[in-house]
């Protein structure tokens, strides 16, 4: 993670900067803010890397010497399949319609997406439902 | 599928390598982050073409002592879900104690708490943008209306969108057989989002009710 966090903070620290000097030059409120944020963007990453490097000590990656096998083991939880995106999208659709065809539609939908993120979010924390 | 079942309940990551879920949602907030950008330069483009005439005229209409009770509210509230993360670290689902004893607390006393405080700034923004448009001050009435509606208004869907995931965290972890790593990492990521949208409330307050 070491590379991570010195790549990130050190775009923090050019638009940090560059907010500074745009801030002098420009005189016009809405560079600044994207370049502010742009600093707080790459600062969120960097800060959560940085931190994360101090809590994980050494990764294999952070070593020349490293072999690849140093780097097995279990990644995470991974979903084999899901139909659970396709309806989460159609409601989306629904919302997004609703909002040129008329309000209720948008309220139907919205309906329709807390239904299928719960069903989405909750598939593998029903009993009997895991991952085939 | 025994395996696989085991592996869903046994975690997200081993605890030498950087949480995935954790990592992708740190990502993801600093997108959002750039949402708000957007939010933010809208606001400033407004406010600098519409001169500051119409900016005095309507910011006079906001109620600066309950908005400031309401912002209160929201960032005590990510105390409390800091809490929540504390004992979701420790692997307290439940409290030990009583009720009243917040010292024995788990994640869901927790939890509930910084529901009810989200839930009570939503009903409180309901609340205030029900006054201003009583007060004509309506989404359409001006530049001005339109986006303290819109920024406002996006920051309290985001709000209202982490209600919901306290809610599916609470009911998953209620469903799961045993408080593990993986339930962790669920209150975890749920408590970054919930500090990144406070956080973005401090900043869309100090500048909409304070700078003006």
């Amino acid at each position: 993670m070491k590379f991570a966090w010195k790549l990130f903070l050190g775009i923090t620290v050019f638009y940090g900067a560059l907010t500074v000097v745009y801030a002098m030059l420009a005189h016009e409120v809405v560079g600044i803010t994207a370049l502010a944020l742009s600093t707080g963007l790459s600062l969120i990453i960097g800060y959560y890397f940085w931190f994360t490097d101090r809590r994980l000590g050494a990764q294999p990656q952070d070593r020349l010497q490293a072999e690849i096998h140093e780097g097995a083991g279990e990644l995470g939880f991974f979903s084999p399949g899901s139909w659970w995106p396709l309806p989460v999208a159609g409601s989306t659709i629904v919302v997004g319609l609703g909002l040129i065809l008329g309000w209720w539609l948008t309220m139907i939908g919205v309906g329709l997406l807390l239904i299928t993120v719960i069903g989405f979010t909750m598939e593998y924390s029903r009993p009997g439902h895991g991952p085939h | 599928m025994t395996s696989t079942l085991e592996h869903s309940e046994s975690g997200t990551a081993p605890a030498n390598r950087p949480n995935l879920v954790a990592v992708g949602t740190i990502v993801w907030l600093s997108s959002e982050l750039m949402f708000f950008a957007a939010l933010f330069a809208m606001y400033f483009t407004a406010r600098s073409v519409q001169g500051p005439k119409v900016w005095l005229e309507s910011t006079g209409m906001l109620n600066i002592p309950f908005s400031t009770l309401n912002t209160t509210v929201l960032v005590l509230s990510s105390v409390t879900c800091q809490f929540g993360v504390f004992a979701a670290e420790r692997f307290q689902l439940r409290r030990t104690g009583s009720a009243l004893d917040f010292r024995k607390w788990g994640m869901t006393e927790w939890f509930a708490l910084t529901f009810l405080m989200g839930a009570f700034f939503v009903g409180g923004q309901i609340f205030e943008y029900a006054n201003l448009v009583s007060e004509g001050l309506s989404f359409s009435t001006n530049a001005y209306s339109s986006v303290f509606y819109l920024t406002t208004g996006f920051h309290g869907l985001h709000v209202t969108g982490g209600l919901v995931a306290f809610l599916i965290l609470l009911a998953r972890t209620f469903k799961a057989r045993r408080f593990g790593h993986s339930q962790a990492t669920s209150a975890i990521v749920v408590s970054y989002y919930w500090h990144f949208v406070d956080i973005v409330w401090i900043g869309l307050f100090a500048t909409i009710y304070l700078i003006k």
